[in-house]
């Protein structure tokens, strides 16, 4: 099922808005997870259940502080038959989301997924001041993105996003190629989605060839930023000790792991026990070299965790954002993980039938390997 | 014997240290064969028995890399015949991850080496040593990873 919906006094955003106030007040949904402006007007997230609350969600607010799929993660490890809860979350999100349910860390059964277009974010941090007074902000922006308009204050992973579409979606919110003032593009794609557009009046129609143009045009203009994003990196990390130098300035907080929302271990490998030495075990490493760096494993802990996520990553970049010594995170996961998934074709929260490709495998393949 | 000139630290040869994953039922077996029949091979390898080559960890070849070794040789059984019928086949795509990975860290992809050998596979197991052994000795002492230096 799919169609347009009318907007109402040119402001998209409260149209999503009352879309969430039907399926609360029909019980359809017993709250939404939606982003939203904090009393301080810092962006954050709410989990709404009362209609009358609404306005506490800003469904188009464009800033990210968190991945949202972590805090799926976080409520949504089991399912519970007293709740149903709407997730209105951008195409990274959903995706992530998808990555933790195959990852069986979150129960699908309480969730449904509902999408919304997005073609970039501002970082969480210093939003306050780039939205400024403007009551209107979130809407604007929509105006803006609906066609394709480059952002370089756009957070890093943005710009080099090519899914401003969710991929898999119960329901999916787009105004990418629509004119938002007027109306927004509503597609349901599994009986979870139609059952939440029952009652609502869509102008039925195949997707219009504008919108698909224009989401076309964005994910070619993002690969080829991608590309040449790649490329510097390629030339930046050219020559020795180039890895070293980059990570240099970390100081091993694991802010990195700790914000990532597809690296699920409860407890991290690197907190473990395994890395617990004692004085003389460092004195006695330490005179191999004459010194050595504290605190020390960094490196190690990056290329791991690297090697941990390349295949689930949905390369939103949060841990960039997070890293409190600005090392460029975004770029880097985006290249490993990209080479590692085509590998074995798979696009992390493609689909959830898609198995993920470190827990399957094919009797004919990489058969290089090990004759060499 | 051209290996006996190699393995002698006095002619000025540079030794490499190569830590080897040998799973228990195939590779492990091999090595033990290769030491029965008394064939020799550079005594550059210090094996690790394990379970099996799915319980390699690419952990614990990068912890290994930056622990000194110069090289990693892990080795299974021949597809198909896996023991647990399947773990290594989940090995391989790890392996193949890490490849590139290793490729992104610059560190060369022949410091680190994957094989099947069975257990009746004697002769190349001592073979797959010799090979891998030259390769790494080509590549000199492995200073890419080891646990970064102040200055």
């Amino acid at each position: 099922m799919k169609g347009t919906l009318k907007v109402d006094g040119k402001n998209p955003e409260a149209t999503i808005r009352s879309l969430f106030a039907r399926w609360l007040k029909e019980s359809k949904l017993s709250a939404v997870l939606a982003p939203a402006y904090s009393t301080a007007g810092t962006a954050t997230v709410a989990l709404v259940s009362d209609p009358e609350k609404l306005s506490e969600a800003a469904p188009l607010l464009p800033a990210m502080g968190v991945n949202s799929a972590s805090i799926v993660a976080e409520i949504a490890r089991e399912a519970s038959p007293n709740a149903k809860v709407g997730l209105f979350l951008r195409p990274c999100e959903l995706r992530a989301v998808v990555e933790l349910m195959k990852l069986k860390q979150v129960a699908p059964e309480s969730l449904l997924l509902i999408g919304v277009d997005c073609p970039g974010t501002y970082k969480a941090a210093g939003f306050r001041n780039v939205r400024g007074k403007d009551a209107d902000f979130d809407n604007r922006h929509v105006r803006e993105q609906s066609g394709y308009a480059e952002n370089v204050n756009f957070r890093t992973a943005c710009q080099m996003c090519e899914y401003p579409k969710p991929l898999v979606f119960d329901l999916n919110v787009g105004f990418v190629g629509m004119d938002p003032d007027k109306e927004l593009w509503i597609e349901a794609a599994t009986d979870k989605g139609k059952a939440l557009l029952e009652g609502v009046e869509l102008d039925a129609q195949d997707e219009p060839q504008k919108r698909k143009q224009a989401l076309e045009k964005l994910s070619a203009a993002r690969k080829a930023r991608t590309a040449a994003r790649i490329e510097e990196l390629d030339k930046a990390m050219m020559g020795p000790e180039k890895l070293v130098e980059y990570f240099a300035d970390c100081l091993n907080c694991h802010n990195c792991m700790k914000v990532c929302p597809v690296c699920y271990c409860r407890e991290c490998f690197f907190d473990s026990d395994t890395f617990q030495r004692d004085i003389a075990e460092h004195v006695r490493v330490s005179l191999r070299k004459g010194a050595t760096r504290m605190p020390s494993e960094t490196l190690l802990f990056h290329l791991t965790r690297m090697n941990h996520m390349m295949a689930s990553c949905v390369q939103c970049g949060i841990c960039e954002d997070s890293c409190p010594v600005t090392i460029g995170l975004a770029t880097l996961f985006k290249k490993v993980s990209q080479n590692a998934q085509k590998e074995f074709d798979y696009v992390s929260g493609r689909s959830l039938d898609e198995p993920l490709p470190l827990v399957t495998f094919r009797e004919s393949e990489f058969l290089k390997i090990g004759e060499g | 014997m051209p290996e006996a000139a190699a393995t002698n630290p006095a002619a000025g040869v540079f030794e490499p240290k190569i830590v080897a994953f040998l799973c228990n039922w195939c590779s492990y077996a091999g090595a033990d064969l290769a030491g029965i029949s008394r064939i020799q091979y550079p005594p550059s390898i210090r094996v690790i028995r394990v379970p099996c080559s799915g319980r390699v960890d690419p952990f614990f070849i990068l912890k290994a890399l930056q622990s000194g070794a110069d090289g990693v040789l892990v080795s299974g059984c021949h597809p198909g015949d896996c023991h647990y019928l399947t773990g290594n086949y989940v090995a391989r795509r790890r392996f193949a991850v890490l490849n590139d990975l290793l490729e992104f860290a610059g560190i060369d992809p022949g410091r680190v080496s994957f094989s099947w050998v069975s257990a009746a596979e004697g002769e190349r197991f001592a073979e797959v040593v010799r090979d891998v052994t030259e390769k790494v000795r080509q590549l000199g002492p492995n200073r890419k990873l080891l646990k970064e230096e102040v200055a």
